[in-house]
């Protein structure tokens, strides 16, 4: 497997792994806090720039090369 | 196709230009979607307010889990692709259309019961119908617009994976594959805030 391979799948793995601990998170909060409103918008925004910026490649918007 | 022909005088744009106007255009897209999906998340808040429905947590917990593995395994096929490795890009492509069937099963068989279905000690089907008030009309306009996202989601997938089977794709053009990609990608992250509006954000009502 050469490198840049090695690399995208380990940050996809990566980002899964964000991912899987913030909705533990969202779910533990969300089932003993009384008002969690604001901190569940907070992980979701954080989950969602994590989605955008490492599997939809929004930086691609605006660079040259491609593939 | 050649880029340059005897009848369009080389009027093509390169493949690099191409790629750079569609990506633009399907992000443009995803903006335009974000005024439904946002109406929607305001209606929650504005009807609900600090209220919601009783549901399964453990549904909820399941199927968010499982649309962001399958956005996992979307990025792995394009990760596959852009490196030509179509094994991986092929497996995963499948696996990413079945966990999406699965949520989508998981919505609408599990939580909107649409079989009435009810096991004596299991409280994993819902009981919310479209009829009931704000709280059956709201849940079912959000994921019910959610639900038809992951389909055409799967379909696209599964038209990509077709295509992909015929070897139509390489790590120098696989825009149908990023496209598609992006497009699961998106459905992911709507689900990313629609999931704790419905489950987790106020006290049963």
């Amino acid at each position: 497997m050469n490198e840049s391979k090695a690399a995208a799948y380990r940050l996809g793995l990566i980002t899964l792994l964000i991912l899987a601990v913030l909705t533990a998170v969202e779910y533990i909060i969300g089932v003993n806090m009384t008002n969690p409103a604001t901190v569940l918008f907070v992980i979701a925004l954080v989950k969602a720039a994590v989605v955008v910026q490492n599997f939809m490649h929004i930086y691609r918007l605006w660079r040259e090369e491609s593939h | 196709m050649s880029a340059v022909t005897h009848h369009d005088h080389g009027h093509e744009p390169p493949y690099a230009v191409q790629i750079k106007s569609n990506r633009l255009g399907l992000w443009l897209f995803f903006f335009s979607e974000l005024f439904l999906f946002g109406a929607l998340f305001v209606a929650r808040f504005s009807l609900w307010g600090n209220t919601r429905p009783e549901l399964s947590q453990v549904v909820g917990l399941i199927v968010t889990s499982i649309l962001l593995l399958s956005g996992f395994f979307m990025y792995r096929a394009e990760s596959a692709i852009a490196h030509d490795d179509r094994k991986t890009f092929l497996s995963s492509l499948l696996i990413a259309a079945v966990l999406g069937i699965i949520f989508f099963v998981g919505v609408v068989v599990v939580e909107w019961n649409v079989f009435g279905i009810h096991v004596e000690g299991v409280e994993l089907f819902g009981h919310l119908k479209p009829t009931d008030g704000v709280f059956g009309g709201v849940f079912f306009a959000m994921t019910g617009m959610h639900a038809l996202h992951v389909l055409s989601g799967v379909a696209l997938i599964l038209f990509v994976w077709n295509n992909g089977r015929k070897g139509n794709y390489s790590s120098d053009r696989h825009w149908g594959v990023e496209g598609t990609a992006l497009y699961w990608h998106y459905v992911d992250v709507i689900w990313i805030f629609f999931y704790p509006a419905l489950y987790l954000i106020g006290h049963v009502g």
